[in-house]
């Protein structure tokens, strides 16, 4: 399957070479479709919707966000795959689809390496270790403390594989503690479940914790990403504190993509449009609102964040699947 | 603020007329969306998403909150009329609103739901302003271990709302289970009966499934009936309006469906369709002459219509009051909210009490539309059933397939309709219940996932379910439920 | 004296299907303990509990006397056939073609001859499917096949 998309797309390149190169000086002729993975209203679909405005005005021409929610994202990757290379058809994604997926649903059919355009980084987040009011530590060093016997703390993530299940293992590997693993649904139902004293701790959006902190129920102890995160600039960040590694970080990310073979000059277009919207404060300002820290990025970046990750997460899927 | 000053100051808010024309407008499109099979509030809400950027956020969200109560009303129409559910919760509506309309008895039974639905939305909110501190605690005090006996004790309570032989019905409910089955395990990962099919990753769609169950298996069993039997008699207008009798008799459904409502949407998980299957076991339980269920029962539509708009209503209270969206659609609302830099949660009342009581507010006015737009709707609807068969089926097939599609924008999930429909087909002719089929389908996949995670929060202590008094409660419910025909039984013996 | 036929296969196919969940799942998925119930732990025992309710279904059907039942063959025929072609066709072919193809494979089977009833119908659901679905809902589907 790979292997027949791949040489097609070869030799699409190969042939389309002449072609396109005058193709892309009319582009945009039609409106562009942004397949989204997840459903209206979700954070990607608002990314999606946030970007698709000013890029619609920068192109000329309608950009559709089409939402075709399902399998974590990957469901929208083939829908975008399946329209065939035709320079209208990109994505708006999350991380998972593009690092993950191929190590955990084995009939995905699309390698990520091979089948996906990288044409930007749109946005990052990072999750934040979250306890209920009343758990006995205040910080990262007392919660490895009370975690050292092991599966003494339990912690609730979005589902086996997940983001959260992930980080929440990388963080545990080296912290060298053994965690609890409950998986849930959504971070709402983690949230409900830390209130009821159900479970000890979660690893969640940001966004997903920050009203119960505020209203004291809740609070957090540590935040994943290299940098304290602007939505909540008082939390201290984990990387280097209670023995955990300088370079500890774990970020989820929203990129625009684009099949394979997707003719260069567009996909150079596409790049230079996003980061122009993505340098605008309004826009920055808008995407913190929702939890997420703007990044501006060549196509480059965007593809070694990729190969970066999928090393990084399948080291821990592999530790999982061992400790199985 | 006290409650009374909050709702004089929601009501200069609801009363904006920006406001108004949009929860009219919420409204109107709510009950199309509604009347339509297979389109739900999810399908309106996300198209109507975008147009939320450009308005205010009491707008918008009085807007969403329209349609989403809209289509409840909207729903009971199709379900009526030709045995095919607007909406899954309006999917048990068929048992007896069905039955009633072939009795030429539609009118009634389409007032019976509107009724029903009104009141259920205007107690609901009672509910909501006298209760919403309570139930939003109620959230967080429901546990895993709660949650799966409670659904033990629903899933018991309901699987007699079938008829017929219990070994057919129990099967039904069974493969319901099983059907629920398909799809990631969420405590695993593991993908189970999928078959290579990532379109299956998710499970089967839900609507998919209700469509095919009910819709279209009464579409196919229908085309030569429908044109033997030749339409139904004249109704006259005084046929439309219910007896004395019949507004006798749905008073205690609309309330005991209320208060199961009221309970049920206040849970975040659960929600308008298992409130309107558990109402209608309710009623069939409560009712003295039970035979009568499934044969036309007035009760069998008040119960369940009332029961899922007043969940509709406190669905609001874990979203609003939490930050605790309950179902997709409360997902939605909390998202069209967040857009507007508005963070529901515990501090939304004194930080937006503009918004919550604006909305609670623009709910009975959207309601009070409701009504006065369904009611007169009545006659016309009662005279679609003189179009003959043939011309309908066609339209009804297609807007199936628009449904469905729109959940997700899935052409899979056509296909999976279109063999669904055979099966359901299938079993309708062998007389097995859909319904609960429907039932297993939506309580298995919540009674597997809190079982294993309430032993998992345990670490394996089955103790946790006596333990715990609200689950021990539930659990000694659902044994005495299960006892009761037995005692009854050894009763009847001995004396 | 005929059989109640109808109850008798149901079963059967029932009692079928639960095995083979059963037997399916307990061969690739994981039955787990009580503290981590495995992902295999609640199709086993439901597959089981349902072959047993199917031959429960099954056993005292063919002993007593049922009554036959019509099956529309043709109908059901039209009907999925109309179905799939609209499932197959739409992101394809576009809303108004498949529409108008589905309700003419549909409206086939309707006990009544004529041509001309079957292409008002036709033009009218078209018509009233893109006036509510991509007039009135705007929703994101192609109205005509994609330009080649």
């Amino acid at each position: 399957m790979t292997d027949l998309r791949r040489s097609l797309a070869l030799a699409s390149i190969l042939a389309g070479t002449v072609a396109t190169a005058a193709a892309a000086q009319n582009w945009p002729s039609e409106p562009l479709h942004v397949f989204v993975g997840f459903p209206a209203g979700s954070s990607p679909d608002t990314i999606a919707r946030i970007v698709a405005e000013p890029l619609a005005e920068a192109i000329g021409q309608p950009v559709v966000v089409e939402n075709k929610p399902g399998a974590g994202g990957v469901i929208a990757i083939q829908q975008m795959l399946a329209r065939g290379n035709d320079d209208y058809s990109i994505g708006i994604n999350i991380n998972g689809p593009l690092t993950t997926a191929p190590r955990l649903i084995p009939d995905l059919g699309y390698d990520p390496a091979a089948d996906i355009a990288p044409v930007g980084l749109i946005a990052t987040s990072p999750l934040v270790l979250a306890v209920g009011a009343d758990f006995p530590a205040d910080d990262i060093q007392g919660f490895i403390d009370a975690a050292a016997e092991p599966e003494a703390i339990s912690y609730g993530s979005v589902g086996e594989g997940s983001g959260a299940h992930l980080t929440a293992e990388l963080f545990a590997d080296a912290a060298g503690v053994q965690l609890f693993h409950i998986p849930f649904q959504s971070y709402a139902e983690v949230t409900t479940s830390i209130l009821g004293g159900e479970i000890d701790s979660g690893f969640m959006a940001p966004s997903a914790a920050l009203p119960h902190v505020e209203a004291g129920t809740m609070k957090m102890l540590g935040v994943t990403s290299a940098e304290p995160f602007a939505q909540v600039p008082d939390v201290p960040v984990m990387a280097g504190q209670a023995g955990l590694p300088e370079d500890f970080r774990a970020e989820l990310w929203n990129a625009m993509i684009a099949p394979a073979g997707t003719d260069p000059a567009i996909v150079e277009r596409l790049n230079t449009e996003l980061n122009t919207i993505l340098n605008d404060p309004e826009v920055r300002d808008q995407l913190l609102a929702i939890g997420w820290q703007a990044q501006p990025g060549t196509p480059e970046d965007l593809a070694q964040r990729i190969t970066g990750d999928t090393a990084m997460w399948g080291g821990v899927i592999d530790r999982t699947q061992a400790a199985n | 603020m006290t409650t009374l000053e909050g709702l004089a100051h929601g009501l200069t808010v609801a009363l904006q007329p920006s406001v108004l024309i949009y929860s009219l407008f919420g409204a109107l499109l709510g009950t199309l969306v509604g009347v339509l099979p297979g389109i739900g509030a999810m399908a309106a809400i996300t198209l109507l998403l975008p147009i939320t950027y450009y308005i205010s956020s009491e707008a918008a969200l009085v807007m969403l909150a329209a349609v989403y109560y809209g289509a409840q009303y909207g729903g009971a129409v199709a379900s009526i009329l030709l045995r095919l559910p607007g909406t899954p919760q309006s999917a048990v509506t068929t048992l007896d609103g069905y039955p009633m309309a072939q009795q030429g008895r539609a009118g009634v039974a389409l007032f019976t739901a509107m009724v029903s639905s009104f009141a259920g939305s205007m107690l609901g909110i009672v509910i909501l302003v006298a209760l919403a501190g309570v139930l939003g605690r109620l959230a967080t005090s429901f546990g895993a271990a709660e949650y799966a006996a409670m659904m033990v004790m629903g899933l018991v309570a309901a699987s007699t709302i079938g008829e017929g032989r219990p070994a057919k019905s129990l099967s039904m409910v069974v493969l319901g289970v099983l059907l629920g089955c398909v799809g990631t395990d969420v405590n695993s990962g593991v993908q189970r009966f999928t078959f290579g099919q990532v379109q299956l990753l998710d499970g089967i769609n839900l609507v998919a499934l209700a469509m095919g169950l009910f819709g279209l298996a009464e579409v196919i069993g229908n085309i030569r009936k429908a044109e033997r039997d030749g339409p139904p008699p004249h109704v006259s207008l005084r046929q439309l309006v219910p007896s004395r009798d019949d507004l006798r008799r749905i008073v205690a459904p609309i309330g005991r469906g209320t208060a199961l409502g009221g309970f049920f949407g206040a849970l975040p998980g659960t929600g308008s369709t298992i409130s309107s299957f558990l109402g209608y076991a309710l009623e069939r339980r409560v009712a003295r002459q039970p035979e009568r269920f499934g044969q036309g029962a007035i009760e069998g539509i008040a119960g369940p219509e009332a029961a899922n708009n007043s969940a509709a209503i406190t669905a609001f209270v874990p979203t609003l009051t939490l930050g605790i969206p309950g179902d997709p659609i409360m997902a939605l609302m909390l998202g069209a909210l967040v857009i507007h830099g508005i963070q529901p949660g515990p501090m939304m009342l004194e930080a937006h009490p503009d918004m919550f009581w604006g909305l609670v507010v623009s709910f009975g006015i959207g309601n009070l539309f409701l009504l006065a737009l369904n009611l007169p709707l009545i006659g016309i609807w009662v005279s679609m059933l003189r179009i003959p068969f043939r011309w309908l089926y066609p339209a009804i097939i297609v807007f199936v397939c628009l449904g469905v599609y729109s959940v997700r924008g899935s052409t899979f999930d056509i296909v999976m309709v279109a063999g669904i429909g055979a099966i359901g087909y299938a079993l309708a002719v062998a007389a097995f219940s859909p319904a609960l089929l429907l039932l297993g389908f939506v309580l298995g996949p919540l009674i597997e996932t809190n079982l294993r995670r309430a032993l998992l929060v345990s670490r394996g202590d089955l103790m946790t379910f006596v333990e715990r008094p609200v689950a021990c409660g539930f659990v000694i419910a659902t044994v005495l439920l299960l006892a009761l025909p037995l005692l009854k039984g050894l009763r009847r013996n001995g004396g | 004296m005929r059989r109640d036929l109808h109850d008798a296969a149901w079963g059967g196919v029932l009692a079928l299907v639960g095995l083979a969940v059963a037997a399916w799942a307990a061969a690739y998925y994981d039955f787990g303990g009580l503290r981590r119930m495995g992902p295999g732990f609640f199709p086993v025992v439901l597959g089981l509990i349902l072959a047993a309710l199917g031959l429960l279904v099954a056993v005292p059907a063919l002993g007593r006397p049922g009554m036959s039942r019509h099956f529309a063959w043709p109908e059901t025929v039209g009907v999925v056939g109309a179905l799939l072609v609209f499932g197959l066709l739409l992101n394809r072919a576009g809303l108004v073609p498949t529409t108008a193809l589905t309700v003419l494979i549909a409206s086939a089977v309707a006990p009544r001859r004529g041509i001309v009833w079957r292409l008002v119908l036709t033009i009218a659901v078209t018509a009233l499917t893109w006036v509510l679905f991509i007039g009135g809902l705007d929703m994101p589907i192609p109205a005509w096949p994609r330009s080649f």
